[in-house]
């Protein structure tokens, strides 16, 4: 049937010598830059390196949550972007990313919390993005299963409720948006890890790859859990820690939860995908590590802290936990943009816990810098220089845990 | 035998179902003639028993409310009530059966292709949700740790831990025991032994392998324990299942030197048409049904398989009394004939008539907890399987996990198999047609493969899949199978419920040693932190609580207060180097301060960042005397001990929170209440603001330090607990011919917002440090080097972006609530921190951030209530009081 040729969804190739743009790290946020920069801009020579297989990294181990409830006016309007873009993907790329719209809850547990998601919804009426304050009343009709009883630990005080939050499919954005850049002809080189970065008078001159040497007029840095390691290589020091985060999944139920609910005294969130697994993530590890194996302790904090949200759980079962690896910005903020020390080295990283519900606008913006050198207001805010300047985003107050 | 014990029966969707002692769920459906067990995820096939071993997916059901059991291996119980589940509407005849015929429709990745308008998917999704997910939620339950089984949590502490009770893991245990080491032996099923407890071969020796084991006192056996994870440094996460009703799962946290795994092998199904009809089962689970339970699956069986296995296969049937048809080559098996269930199998040749076919299916090694662990699984021809290599440190692998007794199951033609009955995955009904197009598309990394298809990614974690899946991807992509590579595995497997991993409930609530004198009074409860503290305290029925807050406030403004402040973080920090310590985490300067004097104090990260705040009092040269907000406690320990690290410093932090009762005591008449309490000198000139004495109060022992966050006269009391109801009546007592009343946090907190004192992480969040905040007098640059310093370095010379300051609301009805939001012309400038109605001036004040270049003395500014902006002015200076005199008195 017509509906269903199966076409392929990307070629293989053998490495150039030379492209006018190279992209470190294939998640994403690089595939959307690629993807803006051929279809906006007409930059179309360019590769895509990934060390591992397309999707490997953050872009697959998130836990797939949209969201543009932010705190600050740069926050707010940036994910608004990110959420905009979103919602317009699958038919633009002509596959379904499975996004719904179920809506966002943020709980509170505590009048510090609660005056915290306040901040939030004001803020975000203010920039015209839907978020309001509801009551226990309002939250038990939206969560039948959620546990709003009178109880002395994390009584359910108050929740921020962001309607147009929701779930993607996110190997689904990886791979909807590697077809389109296949389509436009640009390169994507699963299995190729950069190795080093050759740096001669203030530019970034070759990438070497385990495949071979590189030379491009433009590189750009679109990598999450080694965006220092990666810099550093071209002699760029990142203001970035790295920290794991974990994530667990329960076998499929019927459906039962209809919204994405995070508790961030709990440092839980949770979902439930359309397959009917239950998707649980924690806050990052207290520790710096590149490990993207799961501890137990976390584990066990995750039950824990689900039970405690939905004790009718307690017989569902865990099929697995991994990790991620975040880096994290002395102000829970991304960078993007041109980097301080050199003339052609971009970078968009720092993407903490919230990168992948910002790839669009992210990719759309970068694209745009690296194309016109515009800097849009929209991605301003989180330019390399601002710690110099000391000009840190407000975010972290809300970041902790903000899923 | 059997017929002599005692029988008992469960519900099974309302047919009675009896059952022996020692039956599991399914086996007892099974010998009561029930052969359908599930349908499937997607195309709602029937499928029946197939590994009797808890592996596959197909005997999921509900029991007793609870989704997704394995019956046949949960061991059965009187008066169970068991269900099917995924089912519309029953098990028998399922209308959702008719989507196998609409396959077509749904071919791999299908949801991706079409569906893409946002709108058509918003409406479609609802339905493909409510089609998709097994078992249904179980019913709703309110608070975890009261209706629960009582799950635990243990730890245990070896020498070796041996996973594995089969011929090889009792070796071994045996073999460690004799020379000294303390063995821990974990085993999944209920009784040691492995598959040579349901087999004819060497029964004896086995034997004396369990009765050695069990009588050597070195060996600690966990019977009917599964572990499911081989974490970092050899820590093994392990559930011990429940013997009976009264006990829960638990987890059993075991860190050993050396682990040995000795988990075997495990069998998963081969490739053919219609392989996953009710009526083809692995031979293990054939094995187990004859050999522990004495029941045979079918009449006629053909049995796939070749050499000693399959022959020793169809002895053992016919020894029980099965006729075996004929033995099946597997390179010679088309397909599985039947609707649902087996009525034949067609082979190449020829058509055989049967009622059951026994597959001598792949043989896996268990070695998902060493892959885990870090161990390489690499390919190997002649064996047709993965082997282990390359163990970390510290651990080893013996028996069939390590490929002994292993030889391939079946040849490479069934990889050509396109068929779309030919079940790869059971979970997910992910058939070959499905795996070969997806590659096709270009998901030919197995990776990519298992994310677009699904398989290996159900309930049976990839056991049942995994291998047939890397064979197809390698043939189909024409690599070898370790290029392909096998996909991560990840812990918990086998799976673990939420409820064993959250173990004991342990979220405890902390009551203050005066609880039951506030109860006493009609304290109205609040939460703060773990503690629970009195918000204010009720008077009568008709009494608002406005009102009684006013009438506390004016007991603390005119005449005296007292709070308890037991839940207020308290560390003692003693030893010579103890001023260092202080020095190093504190902004301020810490190591002059004299002994006897009490110093306000602020800690910040290394960015700047404001973590806590609280005072430190220096009791004697090396003994100081800390407190800390009452969320932080914990924190602030933490902080102190991680900065002590590799300093070799003489200095012991102790956190004595849960060993003192607190208490202030405040207001005009403040002196008069203590010094009939106390022999010390209370007189302003020798007992100032901002000093400490250690002296007896009421008789006890107690720390008092001159402090006046409520801004009057006052004193903080420490005490050991078991004196703070004592000092607290005395406190109340003594104070009655001055009208004294107790008075709780929101009083508290009125009080202090007159005075604009700060309460770090309600006015200050995680991006605040000392110089917005208005509080440039705590750093103290000029000292050498301290957390934080050289960030505060750099923002004290950046301009400031926001500050915090005090704001009188003009119209006194307008109460901004905490969170509001500062707008100007229609755009937000700041936030509220903390508003409250002032019984001083009859105003609303409060606190909030405001950018910088608002934050003028006297400015008008506007804060959005209800939608609308409502005018108030910037005030800097404390409300009540600002030059401190009444501190002083």
């Amino acid at each position: 049937m017509q509906l269903f040729r199966n076409n392929r969804m990307w070629g293989t190739h053998d490495l150039k010598s030379s492209y006018d743009v190279v992209i470190i790290g294939a998640g994403v946020h690089g595939l959307a830059t690629a993807y803006y920069l051929g279809k906006l801009f007409g930059v179309r020579k360019i590769a895509l390196l990934e060390k591992g297989y397309l999707g490997y990294g953050a872009s697959g181990r998130n836990t797939a949550i949209l969201r543009s409830n932010y705190r600050t006016p740069e926050g707010i309007k940036f994910y608004n972007a990110a959420l905009k873009l979103y919602e317009g993907l699958s038919s633009e790329l002509n596959w379904n990313l499975l996004f719904t719209q179920c809506g966002h809850l943020t709980l509170g547990h505590t009048d510090t919390a609660v005056t915290g998601l306040r901040v939030r919804a004001e803020m975000n009426q203010l920039l015209g993005v839907n978020s309001r304050i509801i009551f226990p009343a309002e939250i038990q009709e939206l969560v039948p299963h959620l546990d709003c009883s009178d109880r002395p630990r994390y009584p359910v005080m108050a929740a921020l409720y962001h309607p147009p939050g929701g779930i993607i499919r996110h190997d689904a954005v990886v791979w909807g948006l590697a077809r389109a850049c296949d389509r436009m002809g640009i390169e994507i080189h699963p299995k190729t890890e950069v190795t080093d970065i050759q740096v001669s008078r203030r530019r970034a001159e070759q990438v070497i790859t385990n495949r071979g040497q590189i030379s491009a007029d433009v590189i750009i840095n679109a990598t999450a859990g080694w965006a220092s390691t990666i810099a550093k290589m071209a002699g760029v020091a990142m203001p970035i820690v790295s920290h794991p985060l974990q994530a667990c999944v329960t076998e499929p139920l019927k459906p039962f939860l209809d919204t994405v609910i995070v508790s961030a005294s709990l440092h839980v969130y949770v979902n439930q995908t359309g397959r009917g697994e239950l998707v649980i993530g924690s806050e990052i590890d207290p520790y710096q590590s590149y490990s993207m194996k799961g501890t137990l302790p976390t584990l066990e904090q995750m039950a824990s802290s689900s039970v405690q949200l939905f004790p009718q759980l307690h017989n569902i079962r865990v099929l697995r936990q991994w990790a991620g690896i975040c880096d994290m910005t002395p102000d829970f903020a991304p960078i993007i943009g041109l980097c301080d020390e050199l003339e052609n080295f971009y970078i968009d990283v720092g993407w903490g816990t919230y990168g992948f519900k910002a790839a669009p606008a992210a990719g759309r913006y970068l694209a745009e810098l690296v194309a016109t050198g515009n800097t849009s207001a929209i991605i301003a805010p989180f330019s390399p220089d601002r710690f110099r300047r000391g000009r840190l985003v407000g975010e972290k107050a809300a970041a902790a845990v903000s899923h | 035998m059997l017929k002599t014990r005692a029988r008992f029966s469960f519900s099974f969707g309302g047919t009675s179902i009896e059952a022996y002692p020692g039956d599991s769920i399914g086996v007892a459906m099974f010998r009561a003639g029930i052969r359908i067990f599930t349908r499937s995820f997607k195309h709602h096939r029937a499928r029946g028993l197939m590994c009797v071993s808890g592996n596959c997916p197909n005997c999921l059901m509900n029991v007793d409310g609870m989704p997704n059991v394995r019956v046949c291996t949960t061991p059965a119980k009187a008066g169970m009530n068991v269900t099917p589940q995924n089912v519309f509407p029953s098990l028998k005849f399922d209308w959702l059966s008719i989507l196998q015929k609409l396959d077509w429709l749904m071919p791999v990745g299908w949801y991706y292709k079409i569906f893409t308008h946002r709108f058509i998917w918003s409406i479609v999704s609802p339905f493909i949700r409510k089609a998709a997910g097994l078992g249904k939620a179980p019913p709703i339950i309110n608070n975890f740790s009261s209706t629960t089984a009582p799950y635990d949590h243990s730890y245990i502490h070896t020498d070796v831990a041996i996973v594995g009770g089969g011929s090889a893991g009792l070796t071994a245990a045996i073999e460690n025991a004799k020379q000294g080491s303390r063995c821990v032996l974990i085993d999944d099923q209920i009784a040691l032994g492995g598959y040579r407890r349901f087999g004819t071969v060497d029964t004896n020796k086995n034997e004396n392998l369990i009765q050695q084991a069990m009588s050597e006192k070195q060996i600690t056996i966990l019977s009917h324990s599964y572990c499911f994870g081989l974490y970092e440094d050899r820590l093994l996460g392990v559930v011990q299942l429940p013997n009976d009703n009264t006990q829960g799962e638990s987890v059993t946290h075991i860190r050993a030197d050396r682990v040995i795994i000795a988990t075997g092998t495990f069998e998963a199904p081969l490739l053919f048409e219609n392989n996953d009809l009710v009526g083809v089962m692995l031979s293990s689970g054939v094995e187990r049904l004859i050999g522990l339970y004495a029941i045979n699956p079918g009449h006629q069986a053909v049995v796939i398989g070749d050499g000693a296995r399959a022959e020793h296969i169809a002895s053992l049937l016919q020894h029980a009394g099965i006729e075996v048809v004929s033995l099946v080559h597997s390179e010679q098996v088309v397909s599985a004939l039947g609707s649902e269930q087996v009525t034949g199998i067609q082979t190449v040749t020829t058509r055989i008539n049967c009622d059951l076919i026994v597959v001598c299916g792949h043989l896996v090694p268990n070695a998902g907890l060493l892959h885990q662990a870090g161990a390489s699984l690499e390919w190997v021809d002649d064996k047709g399987a993965f082997i282990p290599t390359h163990l970390p440190s510290g651990i080893d692998a013996i028996g069939d996990v390590t490929g002994e007794h292993i030889t391939p199951a079946a040849g490479p033609s069934s990889l050509n198999n396109d068929s779309k009955r030919c079940y790869v995955c059971f979970c997910e009904d992910v058939t070959t047609s499905d795996l070969r197009t997806a590659i096709d598309e270009g998901f030919d990394q197995i990776e990519t493969l298992k994310r677009y298809t699904t398989v290996s990614m159900g309930p049976c974690q990839g056991k049942m899949c995994q291998l047939s899946s890397i064979e197809i991807c390698a043939h189909k992509s024409k690599r070898s199978m370790n290029e392909t590579g096998v996909t991560t595995s990840r812990p918990p497997n086998p799976s673990v419920s939420l409820g064993a991993l959250a173990g004991p409930n342990h979220l405890s609530v902390k009551k203050s040693p005066l609880h039951n004198e506030h109860k006493e009074l009609n304290a109205v409860w609040m939460n703060m932190g773990d503690w629970k503290r009195p918000f204010y305290y009720s008077r009568t029925r008709a009494t608002t609580m406005q009102a009684c807050i006013e009438r506390e406030y004016r007991a603390v403004r005119e005449r005296v207060g007292v709070i308890d402040i037991s839940p207020l973080g308290k560390i003692e920090v003693k030893g010579r180097d103890a001023g260092k310590l202080l020095n190093l985490v504190y902004t301020h300067r810490f190591g002059n301060l004299k002994v006897g004097r009490v110093r306000y104090a602020v800690m910040c990260d290394e960015t700047g960042i404001i973590l806590d705040d609280g005072t430190i009092s220096r009791l004697s040269d090396e003994h100081y005397f800390l407190t800390t907000t009452t969320g932080n406690t914990e924190f602030v320990v933490q902080w102190l001990e991680w900065w002590l690290i590799d300093t070799n410093w003489d200095v012991h932090v102790i956190n004595v929170t849960g060993g003192r009762s607190s208490i202030n005591l405040a207001g005009p008449k403040a002196r008069d209440v203590l010094s009939q309490l106390t022999n010390v000198d209370l007189a302003s000139d020798t007992f100032k603001y901002m000093m400490c004495r250690q002296a007896e109060v009421a008789g006890a022992p107690a720390t008092l330090l001159r402090i006046g966050f409520v801004g009057e006269m006052g004193w903080e009391i420490h005490v050991p607990a078991d004196y703070g109801v004592h000092v607290w009546k005395s406190v109340l007592e003594a104070g009655s011919s001055h009208d004294i009343l107790p008075f709780g946090v929101e009083t508290q907190r009125v009080l202090r917002l007159e005075k604009q004192h700060v309460i770090v992480g309600v006015d200050t969040d995680a991006m605040s440090n000392p110089y917005d905040a208005a509080m440039p007098w705590v750093i103290k640059l000029d000292k050498e080097d301290f957390i934080g310093k050289a960030s505060l370095t750099t923002q004290q010379s950046t301009s400031v972006h926001e500050r915090l300051i005090g704001f009188t609301m003009i119209n006194d009805t307008h109460l901004p609530e905490d969170g509001a939001v500062l707008v100007c012309s229609g755009a937000p400038v700041g936030r509220v921190t903390s508003a409250r109605f002032s019984f001083l001036n009859k105003t609303v004040i409060g606190l909030a951030w405001i950018n910088a270049d608002l934050a003028k003395e006297g400015n008008s500014i506007a804060i959005r209530i209800n939608g609308n902006p409502a005018p108030a002015r910037i005030q800097q200076a404390a409300f009540y009081d600002p030059s401190g005199d009444r501190l002083r008195m």
